[in-house]
Parts: structure tokens; C-alpha cells; sequence
């Protein structure tokens, strides 16, 4: 440029090329670097959102393949486990037409090899069959007959493997002997049983000449350790003048000393046979007069899935409810009852078709052409959609992959099922539940559940308490502490002790966490343990005898205050404070003995330890001994470093002429201190228990380690918590990849991340508002 | 400085005796900060209810000595004095003296303004509150006084609870008077207090200090040599922590006896 000018300028006004090329080189690095350190960070929160998405996608339910089977009768359908070779059921002669289907990866399933074929099972007679059941768990399919007999047929499907190890399903088909429900009975309506090692009860609806009867029979086999004996009827009940109304259907408890009765009415009559007698437990209208339209079973023959004639759809299921009265009176035992659990949007009509999968809650119904896949836990809509054609029969396969709709013109429909996180809903997040087995809505998280049929429970709302709870201790703790121990430090503290004290600090913030839960676990909380009396002591003793020695310091003349210059105070201190702990932690077990008694109530005993009399008086109140005190003192070892650092600065940075000035005016250092010093230092006071709050929220390897880490929502101090942080540490190893579970970790992750972000938003907001109304001059 | 040849009849004018000649005494005083010596054994004494100005150059511990006077060279590590300074007779090194008190004897107003970050009413009343005076009709009543003579209280009465940074530098710097007058202190010590200020708010404050000597017993740090002049009944030059000359204003301005004070006086060094 310089060549260019006419007049260059004079040599000492330019610039050098160094100087100019690093600084533009210097410009574009800090630039690159901030911008990818914003971008980063947006890209951890992408891709923790593209984790988590999944879970809040309903359902993909694809027709795969239409397959004309010839059957034009489907009353049931049954399918294995690889849903490779389906059944129907011809109620006609009871025999069973397989299709064969051929799955190829990606590709429509089409017919087999072995096509559509036919087979009858041996059964130990003639015999006309007028109902069928399929228990899809079993196996099994139980028929009635039009003489008031039943048997069971179990349809055995076992994969074979040929030497390039290609599968073949294979059926095996066993009929079992006719069983009388009765004498002199007629064609059998409904049927529905329950097996057990020893015990079989079936429950039937079944014509006579008086007319439509209940019948419950029992039968009982001899088991040796030779084999086992053949079923032999054991007790007959008639249920049926204790039933008003139509009786629709029959089903049977999943305990198999249960009888569920519903009638075209409208009404559920519930019998329980205990000692050999049957009695109504509970007579309940789930639709109240409304008749009812379906009633099955949703896994783990727990919970009924009602529908009712107009289309509404309910759950039930048993809970005990709270004694009444005269039930604490009488010390009568309260009984479990079926009450509505969950209601779920209506369908056009009364369910024609139900069907339940075998690996969670969801469900599938139709009406009419309508279909729909729902969850009964979260009761919401997985898939809904009106068919093209009216689904007669339907299964869903027990994969939950794939579902099975035949039409009244004999096709079979294939869809794929794609939803790999029914379980999963925002009210399953948020809101209260009312899980199965449970007295009441609760939030509750239970991630992995013992077996299939109990629910994994997900709700984040004891994580997010959790986490508060283990904050709100160690804030509660560290605060206070961090920032007297800042203003004392920055005004009253002589500048030759603040070198020693700051620099301490600060590495007592360089501490890893682990080692604070390691200390925490297995040093502090076996010392509490049987001390916390001695603890609360020490804690009321501490700041009652400084203010009290503070008050009488002051009360003293000049005259004896000049042996301890300004600045100094703590060489009195110190020691005074320590002889009072030490006294307190001694004087505990004697407090303890006089104030926290525990009478035993059986024995009538006394005894004084705080660990039992802590729950006694507050009732609801359980003792831990890894609990959010241990939490509120470790986790507040942790922040407290950090705090004060930061509010240290803050206040060392009022700027000197604002304390002199005050001092000027006669003012003491502590009114100094606390009427220029801390109001304008309160923006940075303010960020750092944000700072540390922020800190306290995501720290996990204390809470890890020094709590239960039980998912409970109480603020008892002597429990612990579980927090979204160490659940993340506590569960990653066991969740697979991809699994619900694996997404909802990161679910706990993203809320972890957006309440930091929260936080750090409304701190910074409310710091500079602070800080305006607090700036100084220059 | 037009202000110059205006206030130059006042030197005169005020020549009323002083009710106490040597009501600050400073004897054989030195001082140190760590181990250098600031100020060298300096002995003289201030008239009451008189302004008294410290000249000198740079670094000759003028801003030291004057803080002395209130101890707030206390806030200081490492320091150390010999000799004593006396406030009508009394030491205000005595152990048994309460520092609070000296400073609430002792007002000072500092070279750069220094309002808290509050309302101007809040400013003024700190000394008032500190000392547990919490009356609101005294309050009313230090405010408007003090800002009266502050010359203050026209242009702020009706904003006294705004915050005091939204003044003017120079109202500022009247403001920190004000509240250094509040409480009614003995002893005035002002470090420069014009430093920063345009002719027109140091033509303000001047005409304050001579309101304010009826009074109170100012000591000023001042560079200006008329404002010394026009403003002090008597003046010290000091030069390398040492007294050099001490006599009436008059006198070390018209004919000053050292050589270093006419040089310094008439600006040949400085
Ligand atoms: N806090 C301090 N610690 C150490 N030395 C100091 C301190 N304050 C001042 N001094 C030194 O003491 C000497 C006198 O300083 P002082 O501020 O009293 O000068 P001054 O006469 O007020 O100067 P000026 O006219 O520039 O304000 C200077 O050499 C200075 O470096
Ligand atoms: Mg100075």
C-alpha cells in the first residue's frame, strides 16, 4: 500500500508485519476457538436430544403383506415367537390351518415352503366345539364343547436348524382328555382357565335347561417324583344365581383363585375361592350404568382392559385400599379391590378384538374397522388407524413386532410393529402413575424390573427431587460457611493470613469427588452414625458461642482490647471454637440419653439412641446411615471451596475507596463490611452459590457413593436420595444400548443439562441486574 | 481564571483570630511505610477553625501526613511512626482511643469522589447511621443542612433518593463534602479536592471552604498554588517528606524566607 501513495508515510509510522499478521492471526484463532467451544457445546446438547427423541415417537405399524389363507371362519389366530408360522383356529372341527411364512430380512413376508396346511390334534373323541381360548403365554388353547365339556390343545412350536443354520419353525400339536365342567350341561359359551402345577381352575359360561350357567371347576393332580397323575375334577361351584343380568364372559385371576363374571349389563362380579369356598369379593360397574363391550387381560393378569359398549376404555386393576373406620376398629383385614387405574381416549365402538403383547403393557383393540395399539401403564395411543377392512381375529405377536389381522374374507394381514419405547410418554416422565400393585398414583422410578411382567417404572420426578434434595443439604451447609469464611477473610483478616488462607482454599477445590464419597462413606458416615446428636450439639453450640463471645468482646473497654489487634481475633478464636466442638461432641451421647429416649413398644424398654428415635418422633422419618446429612457435609466440602473462592474476589474487589470512605465516617469494620461491602459485592456473591449450586446439582460421585441412592421423595434429612447425575453413573452399565432404559438416562442427562442451563440463565440475569444497581463510580 | 483576580480581596478578609492556634499539633513526626521513610520529623501546629494548605511536589507525603491525622494509614501493613500528633492537646495514637471516634472527630473528603452505591438522601445520613442515629426528622433535617452548606441542596432537593451516581463530577464531589459534614466533625481533611473538577465546580467548592472554616478546621492538599492561596490562612510547603516552610499563606506566597518556597510558590520547580 505504502508504494502505492504518492506521499508514503514516514518509515517510524508503519506498523510491522509481525505485529500486524499475529494480530490478525491471533483475532481468527480466539474467534475459531470461541465459536467452537459455543458450537461444542451445541452439539453435545444435539446429540443428547437425538438420544433421547425416540422415546416421545409413537408407533410405526406397517401393512407387510396380505396372505390368503382360504380359511373364511377365523376365530382365533395364534402365531410363535418368531411369528413364523401362524395359526387359525376352525371352531368347527377344532383343527388348526398353519401358514407358513418366509421372513427374509427386509423383504415382505410371503408363503413358505411348506404353504398353508391343515392338521387336526388327536383328540380322545368326537366332540362339537362351541368355544375357543387362546392363552398366547402357554400356549395353549382351551375349547368347549356343546356337552358341556372342555379340553386343552398345546400347540408346541420348537425352531429347528439345518446345517446352514437356517430356521424352521416346527408345531407339534397335543390334545389333552374331555373334561366335564358338570352334569347335564349344554354348549359351552365362554370358557377361560388357569393352570398350575397341582391345581386347575376353569370358568365357564355354559347353556342348560334352566338356562345360561356360571360354572366354576376346580381339578387337582397327584404330583410324584415318578411323573405326574392325570387331572381329576376336584370342586364344582355354581355361581349362577348369585349373578343378576346376562353373563357375557369369564375370565380367571392370574393367581388362579379368582372369577371374573362380567355381564351384558354392565356389571363385574369378582368371586374369590379361598378354603375350598367361593365368595364375592366385589361387585363393581366400570362404566357405571353402561353395559360393558370387552374385558381381557393386559400381561401379568393383573390389570382388566374394560371397553365399553359406547367405545370408552378403561383399566382396572387390585389395590388395597385404606382401612375405613370400623375396619381400624375391628382389626379386620382390607382386602384388595379392583379400581379404575387409567382411562384411555374412546374407540368407535365396543372392542370386537383384543390382544395383548408379551413383552410389556401395550394392547391392541379394534372395533369395527378401527384398530388401535395402546399402553395401559402411560394410557397412551401407541397406533391408531381405520382399516380397509373389518378385522375379525388378530394377535399381536409376542415380540411386539409384529401384529396378525385376518378379515372376514379369509386374508391374513401382516403389519410390522416399529416401537421400541411404548413404555415411554411424558405423563410416564411427569406425572403420577398408578402402576400395578400400587395403593395409589405415585411417581416412582424402578428401571429394571424383576421379571416381564412387572412394569419398569420411569418417572424422573424423584431424580429431579433427588437432586434438589442433595443440593438444598449441601447448600444449606456450604453457603453460610463459605460466605462468613469469604468476609472474613477479605475485611477482617490480616492480609498476611489471607495469603496462607486463599491458596488453601483454592486447593481444597482441586480435590477429586471421589475421594469425597470414599471419605464420606466409609469415614463420616460411621462416625455420624451414632453421633448426630453430639453433631446437632456442635452445630447450635458454634455460632451461639461466637456471637455470644463477639457481643461480650465488644461490651469490653478499649482498655483490655488492644491486646488483640484487628485482624487477629481468630488466635482467641480458633481455640475457643475448638474446646466448644469438642465439648459438644462430647456432651452428645449424654443429650442423646436425656432427650432422644425410644420406648420400645413391645417390651416397654428404654432405650436412648438416636437412630430409633429419630423415626419414632417423626413419623414417616427413616434413618440411614448413608443420608443427606453425610451428602449436605461432603457435597458442601465440595462447593465450599468454590464459593468462597469466588465471593472472596468479589468482595476483595469492592473498590478500596468505597471501604475507606465508609471507615472515614466512623464507621466499624463490621458495618463497613456488611452495609458498602456486601451489597456491592452481592452480584459476584450471587454467581458464586450459583457457581457452587451449579456444581452441587451435577455432582455425582459423592451422592454415588454416600447415599442409598434410593429413588425416594422426602425431605427427611436422614435418608438419602437418588440424583439424575449418579443414576446416569449408577445404571449406564446395565442399560443396552438403544434401550428404553439407555434413552431415558440420556433423557435424565438432557434435563440435567437444561436445569444447569437454567440455573446458569437466571444467575447470570440476576447478576447483572445486581450488578448495575450496585456499580460504583470509576 | 477569571476566579482568580475575583477572590483574591477575601485573602484578607478573613483574619479573625483563631479560638485555638495550635489545635492540631504535629511533634518531631515521622513515618514509614515498611522501611522507607515518608515523612522526616516534621514539627508544627494548626490554628482552630482556620484552613490550613499542604504545597509541595509529587511524592513529598503530603496525602500521608493528612491521613495521619484519621488513621486511615492504619488500613496499611507494615507501617510505623515515631512522634505523636496531638487534637486539642489530646494524642491520637493513644492506645485507649477508639479509632471510630477519631474518625468521626476527623472528617475527610478524598481526591476522587467516592459516593456509595446509593440514594444521595442514603449518602449523606451513613455517618448518622453508623452511629445508630436513626431518627427520620434529624435525618431530614442533617440532609438539608449539610447539603445547604454542601451548596449543594438547590440543584438535588427534589432527587434525594435518586442514587448518587447519576451526579454530575462535580456535584459528587460536593455530595462526599456534604456527608463528610454530616456529622459534624471537629476537623476537615481534604486530599486534593479539586483535582478533578472544572474551574467552575472548584470556584463552588471554594467559596464552600470558606463557608465551612466558621465552623470546622480544615487542613487542604492542594497543587493549585492560587487555590492555596486563595483559600488557606496559612500554609506548609513540604518537599521530600520534609518541612520546609510553614508560615502564613500570605507570608509564603508575597515573601516566602527558603529559596525552595519561592521556587516552588512562583512555579520555577514542581
Ligand atoms: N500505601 C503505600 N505504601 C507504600 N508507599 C506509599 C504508600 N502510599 C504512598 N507511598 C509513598 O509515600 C510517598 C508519599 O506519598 P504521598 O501519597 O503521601 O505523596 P503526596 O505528597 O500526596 O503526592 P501527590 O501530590 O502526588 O498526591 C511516595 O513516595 C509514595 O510512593
Ligand atoms: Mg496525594
Amino acid at each position: 500500500m505504502a508504494s502505492q501513495n504518492p506521499n508514503p508515510d514516514p518509515k517510524r509510522f508503519e506498523v510491522s508485519k509481525g505485529t500486524l499478521r499475529l494480530d490478525t492471526f491471533m483475532t481468527h484463532f480466539i474467534k475459531v476457538g470461541g465459536v467452537g467451544i459455543i458450537l461444542s457445546v451445541f452439539a453435545i446438547f444435539i446429540f443428547i436430544t437425538i438420544q433421547v427423541l425416540p422415546l416421545f415417537q409413537s408407533a410405526k405399524v406397517e401393512e407387510a403383506a396380505v396372505i390368503d389363507t382360504g380359511v373364511t371362519d377365523f376365530h382365533i389366530v395364534g402365531v410363535d415367537e418368531w411369528g413364523e408360522l401362524p395359526f387359525v383356529v376352525n371352531l368347527k372341527d377344532g383343527s388348526f390351518t398353519f401358514i407358513d411364512i418366509k421372513r427374509e430380512h427386509e423383504a415382505k413376508p410371503v408363503i413358505g415352503p411348506r404353504g398353508i396346511f391343515t392338521e387336526h390334534p388327536k383328540y380322545a373323541g368326537k366332540a362339537e366345539f362351541t368355544s375357543a381360548l387362546y392363552h398366547h403365554k402357554s400356549e395353549e388353547v382351551i375349547f368347549g364343547t356343546n356337552d358341556g365339556r372342555y379340553t386343552l390343545v398345546k400347540v408346541e412350536y420348537t425352531p429347528e436348524f439345518n446345517a446352514r443354520s437356517e430356521r424352521t419353525i416346527k408345531a407339534k400339536l397335543s390334545a389333552d382328555k374331555f373334561f366335564p365342567l358338570g352334569k347335564g350341561l349344554g354348549a359351552v359359551q365362554a370358557i377361560d382357565y388357569y393352570d398350575a402345577d397341582k391345581d386347575r381352575l376353569v370358568a365357564a359360561l355354559v347353556e342348560s335347561d334352566t338356562g345360561l350357567q356360571v360354572r366354576t371347576t376346580t381339578f387337582k393332580r397327584k404330583k410324584t417324583p415318578f411323573g405326574v397323575g392325570a387331572w381329576k375334577p376336584a370342586d364344582e361351584y355354581n355361581l349362577t344365581d348369585q349373578i343378576q343380568g346376562k353373563p357375557s364372559k369369564v375370565l380367571v385371576t392370574g393367581q388362579g383363585n379368582g372369577v371374573l363374571i362380567s355381564t351384558v349389563e354392565g356389571t363385574v362380579y369378582f368371586f374369590i375361592i379361598e378354603k375350598g369356598e367361593i365368595g364375592l369379593r366385589q361387585k363393581f360397574q366400570p362404566f357405571g350404568e353402561e353395559g360393558i363391550g370387552s374385558m381381557d387381560w393386559l400381561l401379568g393378569n393383573e390389570s382388566l382392559v374394560f371397553t365399553s359398549d359406547k367405545g370408552e376404555n378403561v383399566i382396572f386393576a387390585q389395590y388395597r385400599p385404606e382401612p375405613t373406620e370400623e375396619q381400624l376398629a375391628s382389626g379386620e383385614e382390607v382386602r384388595r379391590q379392583f379400581a379404575e387405574i387409567n382411562s384411555l381416549p374412546n374407540l368407535s365402538g365396543p372392542a370386537d378384538l383384543y390382544s395383548h403383547s408379551m413383552r410389556n403393557r401395550a394392547f391392541l383393540l379394534a372395533s369395527g374397522p378401527e384398530a388401535s395399539i395402546r399402553y395401559g401403564t402411560t394410557g397412551s395411543i401407541r397406533w391408531q388407524k381405520t382399516l380397509g377392512f373389518t378385522p375379525k381375529a388378530g394377535i399381536l405377536g409376542s415380540r411386539y413386532e409384529t401384529m396378525m389381522l385376518a378379515d372376514d374374507a379369509g386374508s391374513l394381514h401382516f403389519f410390522s410393529i416399529d416401537d421400541p419405547h411404548p413404555e415411554a410418554s411424558f405423563s410416564a416422565f411427569f406425572s403420577k402413575i398408578w402402576y400395578e400393585g400400587q395403593d395409589e398414583p405415585k411417581y416412582l422410578y424402578q428401571s429394571s424390573a424383576a421379571d416381564a411382567s412387572t412394569e419398569p417404572k420411569f418417572s424422573m420426578v424423584p431424580l429431579i427431587f433427588g437432586t434438589f434434595k442433595g443440593t438444598l443439604y449441601a447448600m444449606i451447609f456450604a453457603v453460610p460457611i463459605a460466605l462468613l469464611a469469604a468476609l472474613y477473610t477479605s475485611q477482617f483478616l490480616k492480609p498476611e493470613y489471607k495469603k496462607v488462607v486463599k491458596p488453601t482454599m483454592e486447593i481444597m477445590a482441586s480435590l477429586p469427588s471421589v475421594v469425597l464419597g470414599f471419605l464420606g462413606a466409609l469415614w463420616l458416615a460411621p462416625i455420624l452414625d451414632s453421633r448426630y446428636p453430639s453433631v446437632f450439639l456442635i452445630l447450635f453450640l458454634l455460632p451461639l458461642t461466637a456471637a455470644a463471645v463477639g457481643y461480650v468482646w465488644g461490651q469490653l473497654p478499649q482498655r483490655y482490647r488492644i491486646y488483640l489487634k484487628p485482624g487477629q481475633e481468630f488466635l482467641v478464636f480458633i481455640p475457643l471454637l475448638l474446646i466448644v466442638t469438642i465439648a459438644g461432641w462430647e456432651l452428645g451421647p449424654w443429650v442423646e440419653s436425656k432427650l432422644c429416649v425410644y420406648v420400645d413398644p413391645t417390651t416397654g424398654q428404654e432405650i436412648a439412641d438416636f437412630r430409633l428415635w429419630w423415626p419414632h418422633t417423626f413419623l414417616g422419618g427413616n434413618y440411614d446411615q448413608r443420608n443427606s446429612m453425610v451428602i449436605g457435609f461432603m457435597m458442601g466440602f465440595a462447593v465450599i471451596p468454590i464459593i468462597f473462592t469466588i465471593a472472596e474476589d468479589a468482595m476483595s474487589n469492592v473498590p478500596q475507596f468505597l471501604t475507606s470512605a465508609s471507615l472515614a465516617l466512623g464507621a466499624s469494620r463490621w458495618q463497613t463490611a456488611s452495609r458498602v461491602v456486601l451489597p456491592t459485592a452481592s452480584p459476584g456473591m450471587f454467581s458464586a452459590m450459583m457457581i457452587g449450586f451449579g456444581r452441587a446439582v451435577g455432582e455425582t460421585m459423592i451422592v454415588v457413593m454416600a447415599t442409598g441412592n434410593t429413588p425416594i421423595m422426602d425431605w427427611n434429612i436422614f435418608n438419602g436420595m437418588r440424583t439424575l447425575s449418579a443414576n446416569i453413573a449408577v445404571e449406564m452399565p446395565e442399560a443396552p444400548k438403544e434401550s428404553t432404559h439407555y434413552r431415558i438416562l440420556f433423557f435424565g442427562a438432557l434435563l440435567l443439562f437444561l436445569m444447569t442451563f437454567l440455573v446458569n440463565t437466571v444467575a447470570e440475569v440476576a447478576r447483572v441486574r445486581l450488578r448495575n444497581r450496585y456499580k460504583t463510580v470509576g | 481564571m477569571a476566579t482568580v483576580t475575583a477572590t483574591e480581596p477575601t485573602l484578607t478578609e478573613h483574619t479573625a483570630p483563631s479560638p485555638d492556634p495550635s489545635y492540631i499539633q504535629v511533634k518531631n513526626f515521622s513515618f514509614w511505610y515498611g522501611s522507607s521513610q515518608v515523612i522526616h520529623d516534621q514539627t508544627f501546629s494548626m490554628p482552630k477553625q482556620k484552613v490550613t494548605a499542604f504545597i509541595g511536589p509529587s511524592g513529598c507525603g503530603k496525602s500521608t501526613l493528612l491521613r495521619c491525622f484519621n488513621r486511615m494509614n492504619d488500613l496499611i501493613d507494615g507501617i510505623h511512626h515515631e512522634g505523636d500528633i496531638t487534637v486539642g492537646g489530646e494524642s491520637i495514637f493513644n492506645p485507649m482511643l477508639e479509632v471510630i471516634s477519631l474518625r468521626k472527630r476527623v472528617g475527610m473528603v478524598f481526591q476522587k469522589y467516592n459516593p456509595f452505591p446509593k440514594s444521595i438522601y442514603e449518602n449523606i445520613v451513613y455517618s448518622l447511621r453508623v452511629a445508630g442515629r436513626n431518627k427520620k426528622s434529624e435525618l431530614d433535617e442533617v440532609v438539608e443542612r449539610s447539603l445547604r452548606n454542601a451548596a449543594l441542596w438547590d440543584e438535588v432537593k427534589d432527587r434525594l433518593q435518586d442514587s448518587a451516581l447519576g451526579l454530575s463530577g462535580g456535584q459528587m464531589q460536593r455530595l462526599c463534602i456534604a456527608r463528610a459534614i454530616a456529622n459534624q466533625p471537629e476537623i476537615l481533611l481534604m486530599d486534593e479536592p479539586c483535582s478533578a473538577l472544572d474551574p467552575v465546580a472548584t470556584g463552588k467548592i471554594e467559596e464552600l471552604i470558606h463557608q465551612l472554616k466558621r465552623q470546622f478546621t480544615i487542613v487542604i492538599v492542594t497543587h493549585n498554588m492560587q487555590q492555596a492561596a486563595r483559600v488557606s490562612d496559612r500554609t506548609a510547603f513540604f518537599y521530600l517528606g520534609k518541612l520546609i516552610e510553614y508560615d502564613e499563606t500570605q507570608k509564603i506566597f508575597m515573601n516566602p524566607e527558603k529559596p525552595q518556597t519561592e521556587d516552588y510558590v512562583s512555579g520555577r520547580f514542581g
